[in-house]
């Protein structure tokens, strides 16, 4: 069992996220905008975050993941985009991105799940 | 330094590149000249019996050498000339080229006779061509400058203050000297020379203005569409934040994260989840779409279009196998070039044009994939014997969301979106699309069809 946060805007996905998650017997905590989710992880030290790249402003998500690595938060990052397969901006693991992972909007829950055992079970291991 | 740059025109590339280009093509229109002045010399001497003095002899020989020499200088300088709107330019150089030119014709005209030759004609061509390039003020003050030595030239010959030469055999009874006729023909000389500068002029600025005009709409246009982008990816990503909510809880109740569901249900919930994943894909490509046409300029990286192609089959395999369609693969290039352009944009097209081939073919399916040298490029075709396109689509199928008649009413899901995406990516590559159908594949019931893609190398 994992603390996860889960930093999204929309009330929906943070729900279905939460469902799927829970069914697996981690304990989620949910923030639909960047400040709440800082002060959550701040406060909760979670294993996992994840994080949607656009919330109330494009990239606001990347923003957020700069925050916490420039403030030593070394949890590992998921992030949702919905752009990652679009023309123009092909986000790589080579672009200076400190994420960990990418899922594609709309989330498909088993490919949500493969993800984020993949994250924790690396994050066990080190 | 005095600036001869039209305002607008300080900072426009196009501007500087037209005039480069005319320097250079009056620099060779002048080598013609040489050969035609000695072509003048010759004939005359010879065909029309027109007798040169030994001094004109001389001048004119030297008149055509200064010339030559004069040009190859400017050949030689153009080289160096930098486009700097404030400092000597392409346009000063135009000016010292008119300058140069204008005295050798002087020249020319004082040693063929003055007012007798018909030689002082040219000088009404120079005066255009010197309109359309330079600012009003300066070829006004060219063309009296050229009215006035004119005129001094011939009063000259006729108080007999600097010599007259004039062509033996030219006219029967000297003219220089009959102050009737050199009045008149200067009068209408210096008129026609003012005239053609001033309306020469005017034309050239009406032109420019226009010109501007068209610039600037055309700037507009450019905004305007952007704007229209930016607004249909922006309300697209709107419709797809709520269609992922939906799709994601679809997927929860279907993978079974709340428990098992009524089987008539489930099948209907299934329904729902396929079409509202078709909407996805439509927002996906036109998204796809927009930023593609908002993209200025591709990634220009050296590219093995095989290594694409092969990496798109490899992705494919499965579905060939799943449709037991054969697949042949040729590469019938001697020379493998590269070709310069956007990998993960080529991909997506290659990947389209492939999957479109599978999915529309029904049974008993083949696919060909022919790499061919072209001129100045790589050919790739796509051959199928799948369902085909009527022949009253073909001329649409590369327009955003046109779906061909008979996939429409077989049944097939898509977006028409697709071939729309092959297109604009081809023609960032400055390639081209064909398509061809009834394809060489073609069998009874069977017309299938054939994609043929040209990339250019540079």
């Amino acid at each position: 069992m994992a603390k996860i946060i889960i930093i999204d805007d929309d009330p929906d996905i943070l729900d279905a996220c939460s469902l799927v998650l829970n069914s697996k017997g981690h304990e989620v905590f949910t923030a639909t905008n960047p400040e709440d989710g800082y002060r959550i992880v701040k406060n909760n030290l979670p294993d996992l975050i994840i994080l949607d790249v656009m919330m109330n402003e494009p990239d606001d998500g990347f923003f957020l993941a700069q925050k916490f690595r420039r403030n030593k938060i070394a949890v590992p990052i998921l992030m949702f985009s919905s752009v990652s397969q679009t023309v123009g901006m092909h986000f790589g693991i080579n672009e200076l991105v400190p994420v960990d992972d990418f899922v594609e909007k709309p989330i498909s829950p088993s490919l949500l799940v493969e993800k984020v055992e993949h994250l924790l079970r690396l994050r066990r291991e080190t | 330094m005095i600036s001869l740059v039209p305002s607008w025109a300080v900072y426009n590339e196009e501007f500087w590149e037209t005039i480069k280009h005319r320097n250079l093509w009056f620099i060779k229109l002048r080598y013609g000249a040489v050969l035609m002045l000695f072509a003048f010399i010759v004939s005359s001497e010879f065909l029309l019996g027109i007798g040169f003095t030994q001094t004109q002899l001389v001048a004119l020989t030297l008149i055509n050498c200064s010339i030559l020499v004069y040009n190859g200088i400017l050949q030689w300088l153009r080289v160096y000339l930098k486009c700097e709107p404030f400092k000597f330019n392409p346009l000063h150089f135009s000016l010292v080229q008119m300058v140069l030119d204008l005295s050798a014709l002087m020249l020319l005209v004082y040693f063929t006779g003055g007012i007798e030759t018909p030689l002082f004609m040219l000088f009404v061509f120079h005066m255009i061509i010197g309109s359309l390039i330079l600012p009003g003020t300066v070829i006004y003050t060219i063309a009296i400058s050229v009215v006035f030595i004119f005129f001094g030239m011939v009063l000259g010959e006729y108080h007999n203050l600097i010599s007259h030469h004039a062509v033996a055999g030219l006219l029967q009874t000297p003219l220089y000297n009959n102050f009737k006729f050199i009045v008149t023909y200067s009068i209408v000389f210096g008129f026609v020379i003012l005239m053609s500068v001033v309306l020469a002029n005017k034309i050239a600025n009406q032109l420019y203005l226009m010109e501007q005009k068209l610039v600037e709409s055309l700037e507009q246009l450019n905004a305007a569409e952007v704007e229209k982008q930016n607004y249909v990816i922006g309300v697209v990503h709107e419709i797809k934040t709520p269609l992922s909510a939906v799709n994601s809880y679809l997927d929860v109740i279907l993978q079974g994260f709340l428990g098992p569901v009524n089987e008539k249900i489930l099948a209907k919930l299934q329904r729902v989840r396929a079409r509202s994943a078709e909407a996805i894909q439509l927002t996906n490509d036109v998204l796809k779409v927009s930023k593609l046409r908002l993209l200025d300029e591709i990634k220009k990286e050296e590219i093995k279009v095989r290594d694409i192609l092969s990496s798109v089959l490899k992705k494919q395999r499965a579905n060939f196998d799943r449709k037991k369609v054969k697949l042949h693969f040729k590469d019938n290039r001697k020379i493998r070039s590269k070709i310069l352009g956007d990998k993960l944009l080529l991909e997506i097209a290659f990947s389209n044009l492939v999957s479109n081939a599978l999915k529309y073919i029904e049974d008993e399916g083949v696919i060909e994939i022919i790499l061919d040298e072209k001129e100045k490029g790589i050919q790739l075709e796509v051959c199928d014997n799948g369902i085909g396109i009527p022949e009253k689509d073909i001329e649409k199928i590369f327009d955003d969301f046109y779906r061909a008649s008979n996939i429409r009413s077989k049944g097939y899901e898509g977006t028409g979106m697709g071939l729309s995406i092959i297109k604009h990516i081809v023609e960032k590559h400055n390639g081209t699309i064909e398509v061809q159908s009834p394809s060489r594949l073609a069998s009874t019931n069977k017309p299938g069809a054939s994609f043929i893609v040209f990339l250019p190398l540079e």
